[in-house]
């Protein structure tokens, strides 16, 4: 039988409405973006599967030192909600005790959301860690050397 | 509100201690922190690997990789640091009411910045480490995705 080792967890966060109202969990992640300026900031990004490059919504531009969202390299990306065009970068991302140099795209289309600014995409940073995934506890199990 | 003889009491005690937990042949990290946690001296370990002790608040530079610190930071965040995320997923009501429409960055569990416009935020935090940024949208929000319940 196969067995897999994971040595951290990282947990889910409840999203709530109001007090009163339902909740769902959503498997979060904050990111580090280590800035052009050299500054860090945390980002908090929704863990996608589904998300094949790690995508930020496009009015987080200012802090990827950039002037317009639409500089980078122009891309035609499917979607969920169709076909659309999304702009390509590299910037270097701290998660889970690693610095990556990771390709990033910023979007004009993804929803608006308090708890996270962006989707945590498979390209680069999904190779250097394997993932368990368990909604019934809430958890994502990670380690480090797949 | 505890006196300077007691504090002083406590952190020679604690220094024994520890003193004792190095000399006595531990062999990895992770058994000097059992044995830390065993005789209930509060610690943690920074992102860059670096172990923190309670009272002493002394550095151990390169204690153990970063990669090894993420390991044992799953369990017990820097406690300056706190987790940010979930101060936020617990406060979201409030948070929606007071500060729609703007950028937050949040800071040792408390919003220590906002503003309408990106720019504006990015030049409150700079004295921040590791602020935690998002935007707080003033018109309703999808809560629910196609693979959510």
């Amino acid at each position: 039988m196969l067995v897999k080792n994971f040595e951290q967890v990282v947990r889910f966060y409840e999203a709530r409405q109001d007090p009163s109202g339902p909740s769902i969990w959503l498997p979060l992640v904050n990111v580090t973006l280590v800035t052009p300026a050299n500054s860090r900031v945390s980002l908090p990004l929704l863990f996608d599967t589904g998300a094949s490059v790690t995508t930020l919504r496009a009015d987080l531009h200012p802090i990827l030192g950039l002037q317009s969202w639409d500089q980078g390299i122009r891309v035609e990306t499917d979607t969920a909600g169709g076909r659309t065009v999304v702009y390509r970068y590299t910037y270097t991302l701290e998660i889970f005790g690693k610095t990556i140099d990771c390709p990033i795209h910023l979007a004009s289309q993804l929803p608006y959301h308090p708890l996270f600014v962006g989707l945590l995409g498979r390209d680069t940073v999904f190779n250097e860690f394997g993932f368990g995934f368990w909604e019934s506890t809430h958890e994502l199990y990670l380690t480090q050397s797949p | 509100m505890k006196s300077s003889i007691q504090i002083y009491k406590e952190v020679e005690s604690q220094k024994t201690i520890i003193t004792s937990i190095s000399g006595s042949g531990t062999k990895s990290p992770e058994e000097f922190l059992r044995a830390l946690d065993k005789f209930g001296i509060e610690w943690y370990v920074t992102e860059k690997g670096t172990l923190m002790i309670k009272y002493w608040q002394i550095g151990s530079e390169d204690f153990v990789s970063p990669e090894r610190a993420a390991i044992i930071r799953s369990d017990r965040p820097s406690p300056e640091q706190g987790d940010e995320l979930d101060w936020l997923s617990k406060n979201l009501p409030n948070v929606r009411g007071r500060y729609s429409g703007q950028w937050i960055a949040v800071y040792s569990n408390e919003i220590v910045a906002a503003a309408p416009d990106l720019p504006d935020l990015i030049g409150q935090i700079s004295g921040f480490e590791r602020p935690l940024i998002t935007f707080i949208p003033a018109e309703p929000v999808v809560w629910t995705f196609t693979y959510a319940s």
